[in-house]
């Protein structure tokens, strides 16, 4: 089999070539903001070991997303392909507009936990027929396309997503149900689903469900809830209960076809809607429905020149430290990311460890806070005022988290840290345009809150691979607990094991560690996915098409302000 | 002496262009003829002043005589050439024209009368000392005289193959003369039949003739035009590579004693056949000027046109014969509406686009193009298929060769086959260069017929200048992502893939991963990694086959509108492409079809894109297959009642210029063939139903 690089390191800048129509790019005077001039000596023996080292990060996310689509282990996919069915990426490939992209959403969801990583199933966003819509299907070839706790999380989001973005959703269906025996982690909540798909349904999003192959017992409500529906000829079944089911049930001998055909349900039962002769019949079918649906996006759309930056996006690999204790400039991430490099700065001279600003990606306006630092009062004050402005504006906010903390001690907390800290978050709680997370560094302790974390709901949130998120930085955690546990023995007047303290912290110390990092994180569905940083315009730029597909409307009302 | 100040011409195509040319040269006025489906032909467009003739067929247009002299009479014109087919060997309109007062471009009606009888002419060959083999005359079905073998049987009127028959021994020639005099009947209308000697490896070579009515006859040296295929002429050159001085010799001066024994006026031609062993028979006169007169044009400088003209005039000749010296090769190729690959089968529909050795701007590169058609011509089915004439000249037959093949492959003529591809590949072919080029050359070399145009690399490079054109069209249509790079994906499982469709209905593969390169000022420009041939697709067990596909390393080092710089593996290719949508929509859903002409110096291909999906309704209803485009059924393979085996080809269905096969799903019966050849059928048409048994 051909190994693809995964996550090819393309820079979405100027795409499109000198004669074809696109986007003006002339820069004019109305562009927003002025040039950042980039201080990044890219040829320096440090950015060198950096981008080094993050490379290494980033290779060892490859190599998980190359194991992903065949994480249902070679004899299931051959079994699958052998039964004359395609992949369950395959089948997207069909689906989407030829040479349109696909952002693949949680790719890496389940990592680190008991269900495989990637789930068993598949989430993005692509385009078919020019419509941007939310993409799903399910694999197969893991446990029968059964879900299990992290694929019912998985699939929540992709709801979350399609309803927040107003984007119509396809799914690919599969599925022999729940993973019986991971029942209890997933029965309760999971029946939400099908609540989620009608609630989608009343607001207008449209769905569109093909059965490829069984949608059995909670799973018919797949189907069942969907707009419409497009059955594979002697592929889709869909019952409640299957044929050993019945038998024990009501003592009828009754075969698959009978009971749940996709020819029964298409012309008896009035399940299916469109008959499929097979599965790529049943695309050009899905195509053909999207087609009919005339839809138009609600928000402006790209309004600003769509250039390149001045400064190579791919240099952004080596712009954020690979270590996350090691300071950076969030404006040399800015350079690599926002159009022309243009960035208007809003109270520079004020709160600097909080830089905000306007500038735009592919187009997209966009209100920018970045992180060169801790969150003291000012920077606190600044950022709430920051997203009021750009509530009033609609514009959507991208926050750029390399956080470790607000300030702490005696000068902060005399100095209103909490009460300022309180602006912030009562900022970005009522917020109503599109929020976005780019974790380009850490996002330790309440930083992740005042920056709009996943608690907040962004409606995405991206990581590089060098991102960590904890409460708190795991040698100050350790560095904690040991002090804790000192004065505890203290007070009980014990003598401290030095020892076994020492394992302890240090143990702590490892965990903590390991759970920060990024991978723990996605696979926890913290984010929507670990990408290369190069990549970052491309994503962002789709995530902000997408969130246009809904109004993008400031918010008019917050919580009382501690003044 | 007449003076022609006003010349109509009463022919279409690429002569008629060609005449009026000369005619302006000299300071004429030129009046054409067009029949209704050459209303705005490029031949009308050429001329001065045009009348329609009306109708479409030749009979009912270019045929008319006393349509085109009342043509004549109405716009003042003073005299009448009729270039060469439809009228030009008519003694009768010859004899109108003359007796409406016009000047007629051409010998006399008695010469066309004489000449155009090829007994008659062969007689007057004999009697003026031509060197030739002897006749041997048919009366009343009766051989008069002893046959040697192999000979030859022929009618005495038309030509073009009719009426002709090979004979090898003696009990072989009664039946022969029957069946040569049968079909001599039937196409001429007289079915008189001669025999000569047949020549065995022999080549075609004819004089230039040119007389005047004041005795002078000049001949201008032969030309060769050996390579034919069922007796039309593809290849002509002058002089000829075959034959010797001393037989050179013998045919230029036996063709000017016959043209001096008849009193010969104007431009004519004396066709032999020279044998592998020199033996030389007289075939015929032809009264008029030929197709291929450009070769001798060009290696005399003289126009010929302008020679027809003075002399018709009642001007001599303005060249003796010692003023006329053979310079250098020419070689003319003869461009048709035809495909070689399949019989020649006529090929007719709306030209796209028309342009033939574009990289003309160097005079030391040009080639001669004689054209009737230009971008958006119709060629029908009611004239006869020759497109254009392409001429070289160059100081050696090679270079000539040479340079004519590179001319050919910078041509593109889209929207209808035509035998380009055939004719690049034999200016090329070791034996046509040696000039071992007998008649029997065609059937000699049947991979030139085959030929599929450029090869290798510049096959590939054509390929994805399709495909990037297409790309680009794709990305240019997507309104919401346009700034993502093509194809993006932030887990791959597979590049982007496109299947074509060759002409020949071969379908072409290709896979590509794009990937954007930053300049140094911040632009972009597009790289891929791409893969050729069938990408692995599972095998019985489900495993994927094996990939053996080689990666290609891809730059588009420029692109444009209408076309690419394709780097592959560090070789620069300047491809240019014209995309072309069928219908509404892209390709996704077989709605439409997308056809790319793609040409560069190797060469022209056209390839179409396979729709991606299926339209299944009728197959789903247990039908059959169902028709993939707009077409015509040109076979139908089945009847009702007839088992058919999976696989099995049914129908043949012609649409895009390029024959369906349309086959068994699976095994079954016929239930009902629903379509007859020269149907037209839709898209999606259930074109047989079958009956599969097991789906009831």
């Amino acid at each position: 089999m051909k190994v693809y690089p995964i996550g090819t390191a393309a820079h979405g800048s100027d795409l499109r070539f000198g004669a074809r129509r696109g986007r003006s790019t002339t820069v004019t005077d109305v562009t927003i903001g002025t040039v950042i001039r980039s201080r990044l000596d890219t040829r320096s023996p440090e950015y060198q070991a950096n981008l080094a080292a993050m490379q290494e990060l980033w290779d060892g996310v490859a190599a998980e997303l190359a194991s992903v689509p065949t994480i249902g282990g070679q004899r299931y996919v051959d079994r699958h392909r052998r039964r004359g069915k395609m992949l369950v990426r395959e089948r997207i490939e069909a689906l989407v507009d030829p040479d349109t992209p696909f952002l693949e959403l949680s790719p890496l969801a389940g990592w680190g936990t008991q269900d495989p990583v990637g789930v068993g199933s598949c989430t993005g966003i692509g385009i078919v027929e020019g419509v941007e819509c939310a993409i799903s299907g399910s694999d197969m070839t893991y446990r029968g396309g059964s879900g299990n706790p992290t694929s019912w999380k998985k699939g929540s989001r992709f709801h979350e997503i399609a309803r927040e973005n107003r984007l119509p959703v396809i799914v690919l269906n599969e599925s022999a149900g729940a993973d019986l025996p991971r029942q209890a982690d997933l029965f309760i909540q999971g029946g939400a689903s099908f609540k989620d798909l009608t609630q989608l349904s009343k607001m207008g999003i449209p769905s569109i469900t093909m059965a490829f192959g069984p949608n059995t017992a909670g799973g018919a409500y797949t189907p069942g809830m969907s707009d419409y529906t497009v059955f594979v000829k002697e592929r889709g079944t869909a019952y409640l209960g299957g044929p050993p089911l019945v038998k024990m049930a009501i003592d009828e001998i009754v075969d698959e076809e009978t009971l749940g055909g996709a020819d029964m349900h298409s012309r008896t039962s009035g399940l299916s809607d469109y008959l499929a002769v097979d599965e790529l019949d049943a695309i050009r079918i899905t195509r053909g429905i999207v087609r009919h649906l005339g839809w138009s996006k609600l928000g402006p759309g790209a309004t600003e020149p769509d250039d390149p930056p001045l400064y190579d996006p791919a240099e952004l690999l080596g712009c954020a430290s690979a270590d996350v204790r090691i300071p950076f400039d969030i404006r040399e991430v800015l350079a690599r990311l926002l159009d022309g490099s243009r960035f208007e700065e809003f109270k520079p001279l004020y709160g600097d460890k909080l830089v905000c600003g306007w500038g735009s990606i592919h187009g997209f306006p966009v209100g920018i806070l970045g992180n060169n630092g801790i969150l003291f009062s000012e920077e606190a004050s600044k950022g709430a005022q920051f997203i009021q402005l750009c509530n009033k504006r609609d514009i959507p906010l991208a926050f750029l988290h390399n956080i470790t903390g607000f300030m702490v001690g005696s000068k902060a907390e005399q100095g209103g840290i909490i009460r300022n800290g309180a602006k912030l978050i009562n900022a970005v709680s009522n917020s109503t345009v599109p929020h976005f997370n780019l974790m380009v560094g850490a996002s330790y302790g309440a930083g992740n809150y005042g920056m709009a974390g996943k608690a907040y709901n962004p409606r995405f949130i991206f990581s590089w691979p060098n991102h960590r998120v904890a409460v708190m930085g795991p040698k100050q955690l350790a560095g904690v607990m040991e002090i804790v546990a000192r004065n505890a023995a203290a007070g009980r007047g014990m003598e401290v094991d030095e020892e076994a303290l020492a394992a302890q912290t240090m143990g702590l110390e490892s965990q903590i560690e390991h759970e920060s990092t990024a991978l723990f994180s996605t696979g926890r569905l913290w984010d929507d996915g670990i990408i290369h940083p190069a990549d970052s315009r491309t994503v962002m730029g789709m995530a902000l098409s997408a969130v246009h597909s809904n109004v993008v409307q400031g918010a008019t009302e917050y919580g009382v302000w501690r003044h | 002496m007449s003076t022609i100040t006003r010349l109509l011409i009463a022919n279409r195509g690429e002569i008629a262009v060609r005449i009026a040319r000369t005619a302006h040269r000299l300071g004429m006025s030129t009046v054409g003829v067009y029949s209704e489906p050459d209303a705005n032909a490029l031949h009308v467009d050429s001329v001065d002043v045009a009348v329609a003739l009306g109708g479409a067929t030749p009979a009912e247009s270019y045929l008319r005589g006393d349509a085109i002299i009342a043509a004549a009479i109405a716009t003042g014109a003073d005299a009448i050439h009729p270039g060469y087919g439809f009228l030009a060997e008519n003694a009768a309109f010859a004899q109108a024209v003359i007796d409406a007062g016009l000047v007629w471009v051409g010998p006399t009606p008695e010469q066309v009368t004489l000449l155009g009888d090829k007994v008659a002419a062969k007689r007057a060959a004999l009697d003026a000392g031509v060197p030739t083999t002897s006749m041997i005359e048919v009366v009343d079905g009766r051989v008069d005289g002893e046959v040697t073998y192999p000979a030859l049987v022929k009618a005495a009127a038309g030509g073009g193959g009719r009426g002709m028959r090979v004979v090898r021994s003696v009990d072989e020639l009664d039946e022969a003369v029957a069946a040569a005099s049968r079909e001599a009947l039937s196409a001429f209308g007289d079915g008189a039949v001669f025999i000569e000697p047949f020549l065995e490896r022999g080549r075609h070579v004819e004089v230039q003739i040119m007389g005047d009515r004041h005795g002078n006859v000049v001949h201008l040296g032969e030309r060769e035009c050996s390579i034919q295929r069922r007796n039309q002429k593809v290849v002509e050159e002058s002089p000829s590579a075959g034959i010797s001085p001393e037989v050179r010799t013998a045919l230029c001066d036996g063709a000017v004693a016959l043209a001096r024994h008849v009193g010969y006026e104007g431009a004519g031609t004396v066709e032999f056949m020279v044998g592998a062993d020199e033996t030389i028979t007289f075939l015929e006169v032809n009264t008029r000027l030929q197709v291929e007169h450009p070769v001798t044009e060009a290696v005399t400088g003289l126009d010929l046109v302008e020679l027809q003209l003075r002399v018709a005039a009642g001007e001599a000749l303005p060249v003796a014969q010692d003023d006329i010296a053979v310079t250098g090769h020419a070689i003319e190729v003869r461009v048709v509406a035809e495909d070689p690959a399949t019989g020649w089968m006529p090929s007719t529909g709306r030209i796209g686009r028309f342009s033939i050795g574009r990289h003309g701007s160097d005079p030391s590169c040009l080639v001669r193009v004689d054209t009737g058609v230009r971008d958006g011509a119709e060629i029908s089915s009611d004239y006869d298929s020759l497109v254009a004439k392409v001429i070289s000249h160059a100081p050696t037959r090679t270079e000539a060769a040479r340079r004519l093949a590179r001319a050919l492959r910078d041509s593109q003529i889209t929207g209808i086959r035509t035998n380009v591809d055939s004719l690049v590949a034999l200016l090329g072919e070791a034996d046509y260069l040696a000039a071992n080029t007998p008649t029997a050359y065609l059937d000699e070399h049947p991979e030139v017929l085959t030929s599929i145009g450029p090869e290798g690399d510049d096959r590939v490079a054509l390929l994805l200048g399709a495909v990037f054109a297409l790309e680009a069209d794709r990305r240019d249509v997507d309104g919401a992502t346009p700034f993502a790079p093509s194809g993006w994906r932030n887990l791959r499982t597979q590049g982007q893939r496109q299947v074509w469709l060759e002409p020949t209905g071969e379908h072409l593969h290709v896979e590509y991963v794009m990937r954007p390169e930053r300049l140094s000022d911040g632009s972009t420009r597009w790289a891929a990694s791409a893969w050729l041939g069938p990408w692995p697709e599972p095998d019985e067990e489900g495993a994927l086959t094996p990939d053996d596909r080689i990666e290609r390393h891809v730059r588009l080092l420029d692109r444009r509108i209408d076309g690419a710089a394709i780097e592959i593996d560090g070789h620069r290719h300047n491809v240019g492409t014209e995309v072309v949508h069928h219908g509404i929509g892209l390709d996704d859903d077989g709605v439409g079809a997308v056809t790319v002409h793609t040409r560069s110096t190797a060469g022209a291909l056209t390839v179409t894109r396979a729709p991606r999906f299926a339209l299944h309704d009728a197959q789903a209803e247990g039908g059959g297959p169902i028709c993939p485009l707009p077409g015509t059924v040109i076979a139908v393979h089945v009847s009702n009642g007839d088992s058919v085996a999976d696989g099995q080809v049914l129908m043949v269905v012609e649409a895009m210029k390029m024959e369906h096969k349309i086959v068994a799903p699976s095994d079954a019966v016929v239930s009902e063939v629903r379509f007859a050849v020269g149907d037209r059928v839709d898209q999606g048409d259930l074109l047989v139903a079958l009956d599969h048994g097991d789906t009831a």
